[in-house]
Formats: C-alpha cells, structure tokens, sequence
C-alpha cells in the first residue's frame, strides 16, 4: 500500500480572494482553537468571546483604552509591514521600541526647560534615529555579513530592554523617587496633549495615521516601493536587475526600526511622562506588532485595522481575566494562536497543496 | 563611500547615546513623608450587616509564584474566608505600563470598594485614580504616596534579615557568606544592610558578598547568582527573588558534601532545604488586609482620612500596639529555625555588652522578645554604624528614622558590592 503524499505547488499568482479566504478561514480556525481552550478551562466560549469584544470595544470606556492601546501598535506594526516586504524579518521592534524610549527620554529630562513646540518635535525626531540606528545593526550585519537578522534583532532586544534597566536603575535613577528605579517626571514641555478624559496622545496617533498612508504610497507608488517588493518577493532577481539590496535591506530596517522608536517616545512621552523598567514600558507591543503586521498582510493602511484590534484583543483581555477569573497567560495563548494559524494560512495562498497517491 | 555612510551612522549612535546618558537629574527635593498613622483602637469583628464591601487587588506577578504575589494572595484569601460581608476579585500578572486600566476597570466595571495595587510600579497609577474616583478606597503596597482616599502599607523583614544574619554570622566557616539581589531598591539595600549588621553581630569579620540580578523572578540568574557566590568560598547565602532556587542550590551542595547554608525569603521554603535551610523570613498579609477593611467597613477608615495612613508591618505589630506582628521568623510557620542547628546555634557564644557572655540560640530570642516589645527595645540600625568605607553613618545612640530607612542608598561595612551598581 502506498501511503499518499502532500505535494506543495508554488503558484504562480494568488489571486485576492484567495487571500481573502485564507485570513477569514485561518481566524475562524483560530476561534475554534481558542474556543476549545475556553473550554478546557471550564468557561463558556461564546460568553468569553463575548466579555473580550465587550471588554475592548463595547463601552466609551473600552474604546478610549483600546485606541490608546493601538498606538504603539500601529507605529510599530506599520514598520513591521515594510520590512517584512522587503523581507527583512524585523523580530526587534521591541528593542527599537526602547530605543526610541531612551533617546526621548533623555531629550527630555536633559532640555527640559525647552517649550513644548520644540521639545516634543526633538524628542519624536531623537527617538525615530534611535530606534532607526538600532534596527541598523542587524541590517548592516545582514546586508553586509549575511548574518540571519531573525537572530540579532530579537537579541538585540535583550541589549535595548537592559539599557534600559541600566539607565533607570543607575544613571537616570530620579532625585524624587525615594531609590526607586524610574526617572524623574519630564517637564510639562516633554508631555503630549491627551483627548479629554483619556490616555490617547493624539498626536502621537495622528502621526501613526499619517506614516501608515505615506508607507503605503512609498509601497503602491513609487520606484522605491517597487525595488522594495522586488527584493522581497525574490531577492536574486531584483540583483540581477541591478537593485542595490544593501540599501533596499538597510532603507527598510532604518524605516521600520525608527517607526517602532516612535512608538516608544509616545509610550514615554505620551503615558507615563517618565522612563520606567522595560515591562513598565512596553508590555511586548513590538512583539504583538508583529501579528498586527502579519494579520494585516503587510498593507500599511490595513495595519491600522489590524492594530485597533489587536489592541482591543489587549484590553477586552482583561476583561475575561477580571470578569471570568481566567489565568493572564489565556491572551497571549489568544494572540499567539492567532498568529500561528495566520502565518499558516499564508501558506495556502503561495502554494497549491495536493494528497498524491 | 558605503563605509563612510556606515560609520557615519554607528558615529551618530553613539553620539546619540552619549549626549543623553550623560543627561543630569534636576534636583527635587520632597517633603519628609508624616510618621506612620497612630493606632485606631482595636477593632472587633464586625456584627453582620446589610452593608457589603468589595476588595480588588491588582498583583505584579502570577499567584502561583512562591513569593510577593503568592503571599498577598494568601492574604486575601484569608480576609476573603474570614468575612461574610467581604467580597474580593483580584488581576495577576498586570503589566505596569497597563495598572490604570485594571485599576479603571476594578472600579467602574466590577463595582469594587477598595483597590489594594501590591506593586511599588503600580504607585503613580494608583494616585491618579485616587484623585479620578474619590469616593473609592485605594491602598497600595510598597509605596509613598497618598491621597485622603488612598493609604500605603508595607510589612518589612529587615528585623527578621538581622536575625538571620545573626544565624548566618554564627553558622559560617568560612566568613564568606553571599546574597543573591533582586534589584537595588531602598527595601532591598536595607534588608541587606540588617543581613549585614546581624552577621556581624555575631561574626565581627565575616563578610557578606552581594550579586544583583536586576529581576524580581528569574530562577536561573538566581542559580546562577548563587553557584557563583558558592565558588567564591560563601557557605551560607541568603537572597530576594521570588522562587525558592537559592534554597535548592544550597540543598544540592550540601547533598554532596559541601554545606552551604540558605534563608527562605517570603514563603515557606523549609521543604525545599531540609538539611540547609536554617531560617528565613515570612510575612501575614491578612493581617494587616484585615485591618484596614474591618475599620473601613465600620467607617472609622473613610475617603477622607487616609492621608496619613501608613502601616509598617514589623515584628512589633507596627501600625498600632498589640496588634499581631505581621511578619514571622522561620523557613515555615511557628518554626523560626530549623531544629538541625539548634546546638550548633547554642554553641556559637559572644559576649554582648548589656547582656554578657550569650549564645546566638539565645540572642535571637532575645532579640526577638525586644524587638516584638511596643517599645521596641532593639534597633539594629542603632549607632555607631559605618558604611563600606568604613565612615561614620550613624552616631552612637542614634537610630535610622523611618525616612532614612526607606530611602537608604549606601551598603554598611562588611558588605561587598554596590548599593548603587
């Protein structure tokens, strides 16, 4: 007897509903995994479902939150998507993230006595170069070295996230603070304007909105958008066709890199108004970032979509953990499965899968 | 020209760090915090009434951790069995950055009376929804701020890390005897100084060598922290961090030959290290979760009287006279130390100058007895203490305030390291 085979097909085009189907199959699938596990757990899936979509989106409440959320999420997740296009897998964007951070934050306490007008702009600019430089090393070490950048920009992470221990802990440790490991409170000039009654920095989402439409024209539009899809679909091509993939690598790594340091000036500069230890900061929304991007298939401006539910996904989760007394690790079960079946579905649309018998 | 574009670049990174690294701190001074509340009269356990209160509390870590989260959880639990007019609900695992939204969430959604943060990250949080809810009750652990709806508490072992230190002291052969550090923090330093003051209390030369591992819970930088220390010629250690691998490691050592002698930190960890652990430290957080409810339900706590409101659990009770000590020797409860070193505890002798010629197994009663007295009888911060370079910090006679002791910085003599690394 013979035993049948899978046999994966590279197709040569994936036609938009394809790609449709395969999202909507690979969340409905992912719903059911979760459902099983809400059930595993002894709670109804359908009411816990229900708490989450409530939780993240169903008062003002949870709404101001899950936009606040969204932020760094779009800032990052908009990055990711041009540096997956160019296929550099930026796993970093959390260390970039801090980077941002560190660099807006010493703007901060160090030009304090600075007005708003220029401290912020300074601070947005500094903590774009930081997470830019710092997504640099592992492109430089890829383009050049061909070091894989999945490893030194995950690693990389480790380094920002203890940099930031360092600084709050020794350094920058504040005069007010009794010992403990945070910075002094920046000056009302390094604090971004909030909506009334809410914790959205809105200029900071305002920029979020704004670079997600200019990455998509930069993708769709123009020349450099198109060598970056060229070098991503098949980088040996766009060499042959004389496309510089050193730039293309390091264009996209900086770009990225820099959006995710944007991220983190708002977490600062717009949230706690001080530098704080690395999981004060971030809870990972570089990490989630990447789900944003994956969920989104790398468009910028589905991004936006994506971030605004992933971030609900992030407040709805207290919700089920309050509300249902669920374990917190149950919403990174929840996103992590999420991501799995997306990334597995993304096969489906590149390859044509056939049982030989 | 790509190598100049290169090195421009690394250039400007490091230009960029270094003009904000070298950033100065502003200097802000802050108004010294008002003593710890005065006593309340005791409160009896209320007669059932109507009324019901709901308290929320928001942890730092899993539940299932075998340290902070775990001991705070056990003491809600505690109030939560103890009253039928109590409700409790609690968040684990809450990421700083995200503390206002379980806070937002706790308060409007889930109707809770009284939110107790259990997290010094969650202070600034806390204080603006003090100020956002004011008909709310707000405690938080750990911290300094408060607000008339919104009290601070704390139980603190460094009464209990003296005595370990005096076991420590008396039990070392080698004169080593290490630490393995969470993070440096005012509590931290403190509980390593009163470690300190006890060893050499007990041991004039012995020195106590400290590993900071920057974390609050990560078992293989505490093994690591330890193996280290161990190498090094420590045979007793003691430690912060939230898992009992400090004890196991000096369970493993002694297994095969070469004793090395630990403290529990926050749980009972004496099943973890029955032939090393000697002692350690444990806390009663319902206790003190007690008494705050029972007094807000009977209205003597209101939304406008928390102002000053601190509790200092220590051996002594702290926040009012007689009440039980919130914090207890021992590597499990009502065994302050494990009976395998008792002769060697009573035969380790030194001669105190109030109390003469005395053995440790002695001096540790003693001094829990004078430490438990409302008068608190003992200090081991009392002068004379020098700090590592051997300075003059605290005059003969002088005891550290309660300020100096929640801000301390500087490591006493006999400690190797930085307070300040």
């Amino acid at each position: 007897m013979k035993i049948p085979r899978l046999r994966f097909e590279r197709r040569l085009s994936s036609p938009q509903w394809l790609q449709v189907a395969a999202l909507v199959v690979s969340l409905l699938l992912a719903m059911l995994t979760i459902a099983v596990i809400f059930y595993a757990l002894g709670v109804n899936p359908l009411i816990a479902f229900q708490r989450i979509f409530r939780g993240g989106f169903g008062s003002v409440y949870g709404l101001k939150e899950t936009v606040t959320k969204s932020i760094p999420l779009m800032l990052a997740g908009v990055g990711l998507t041009l540096a997956f296009k160019g296929r550099m897998y930026n796993i970093g964007a959390e260390g970039q993230l801090f980077m941002g951070a560190i660099v807006a934050s010493g703007l901060a306490l160090e030009f304090s006595e600075w007005p708003a007008y220029i401290l912020l702009p300074v601070m947005f600019l500094g903590g774009f170069l930081g997470g830019a430089l710092w997504a640099a090393i592992p492109a430089i070490l890829k383009a050049r070295f061909r070091v894989d950048e999945v490893l030194t920009s995950l690693m990389l992470v480790y380094v920002a996230s203890d940099a930031v221990k360092y600084l709050v802990y020794g350094p920058w440790r504040g005069t007010d603070t009794r010992g403990f490991p945070i910075t002094d409170e920046f000056s009302a000039a390094a604090q971004l304007p909030r909506l009334i009654d809410s914790r959205i920095h809105y200029p900071t989402l305002i920029l979020a909105l704004l670079l997600a439409v200019l990455i998509y024209l930069l993708v769709a539009r123009t020349k450099l958008g198109y060598e970056i899809r060229v070098t991503g679909e098949n980088p040996d091509a766009a060499r042959y066709a004389g496309m510089n993939y050193q730039k293309i690598a390091l264009l996209v790594m900086l770009i990225s890199g820099g959006l995710a340091g944007l991220a983190g000036v708002g977490e600062v500069a717009g949230i706690h108004f001080r530098m704080r230890p690395p999981e004060g900061i971030s809870p990972g929304y570089g990490f989630t970032a990447i789900i944003v991007a994956w969920l989104a298939r790398l468009n910028p401006l589905a991004a936006i979509l994506t971030a605004f539910l992933l971030g609900g996904l992030l407040v709805g989760g207290d919700a089920i953990q309050i509300a249902l007394n669920l374990p917190a690790a149950t919403v990174h079960v929840f996103n992590g499965v999420i991501l799995l079946f997306v990334i597995a579905g993304e096969l489906f649309t590149r390859y044509r899968i056939r049982l030989e018998f | 020209m790509r190598n100049i574009v290169f090195r421009f670049i690394l250039l400007a990174l490091a230009a960029i760090l270094l003009v904000t690294a070298c950033a100065p701190k502003p200097t802000v001074t802050q108004p010294p915090v008002a003593p710890p509340a005065a006593g309340q009269p005791p409160v009896a356990p209320p007669a059932a009434e109507e009324a019901k209160l709901k308290a929320c509390y928001i942890y730092v870590g899993p539940i299932g951790d075998i340290g902070w989260t775990n001991a705070h959880d056990v003491g809600r639990r505690y109030v939560d069995d103890k009253y039928e007019w109590l409700e409790t609900a609690y968040a684990e695992s809450v990421p700083e950055a995200d503390s206002d939204r379980f806070i937002d969430r706790f308060v409007v959604e889930e109707k809770c009376n009284v939110v107790f943060t259990t997290s010094f990250g969650f202070m600034d949080a806390t204080l603006a929804a003090a100020q956002k809810y004011p008909d709310n009750y707000f405690f938080h652990v750990s911290g300094y701020k408060r607000a008339p709806n919104m009290g601070t508490l704390m139980a603190d072992f460094y009464q209990l890390y003296y005595l370990n230190g005096l076991m420590a002291g008396a039990l070392t052969k080698t004169g080593k005897i290490g630490y393995v550090a969470a993070v440096p923090i005012p509590e931290v330093v403190r509980h390593i100084n009163a470690f300190t003051l006890g060893v050499r209390a007990a041991n004039p030369d012995a020195t106590v060598e400290v590993r900071w591992i920057f974390a609050w819970y990560d078992p293989a930088k505490a093994r690591e922290s330890a193996e280290a220390l161990i190498a090094t010629g420590v045979d007793v250690l003691a430690f912060t961090e939230d898992t009992a691998t400090v004890v196991q490691v000096g369970e493993e050592y002694t297994a095969k030959g070469q004793p090395v002698y630990t403290f529990g930190h926050y749980s009972p960890m004496a099943q973890f290290g029955p032939n090393s652990l000697i002692s350690g430290q444990l806390v009663n957080w319902g206790l003190i979760y007690e008494d705050i409810l029972t007094k807000i339900y009977l209205g003597i706590y209101t939304t406008e009287n928390l102002e000053n409101v601190d509790y200092w659990g220590l051996l002594s009770g702290g926040w009012q006279l007689g009440a039980p000590s919130s914090v207890e020797l021992g590597g499990e409860f009502g065994v302050p130390f494990n009976p395998a070193f008792a002769d060697a505890l009573k035969a380790a002798k030194i001669t105190d100058p109030l109390l003469g010629e005395i053995s440790i197994y002695d001096l540790v009663s003693k001094r829990i007895e004078q430490m438990k007295d409302p008068a608190v009888l003992f200090e081991p911060f009392s002068g004379p203490i020098n700090d590592q370079s051997g300075a003059l910090k605290v005059q003969a006679g002088q005891r550290l305030s309660y300020f100096e002791l929640n801000t301390i910085d500087w490591f006493v003599e006999g400690v190797i390291g930085s307070a300040k690394p």
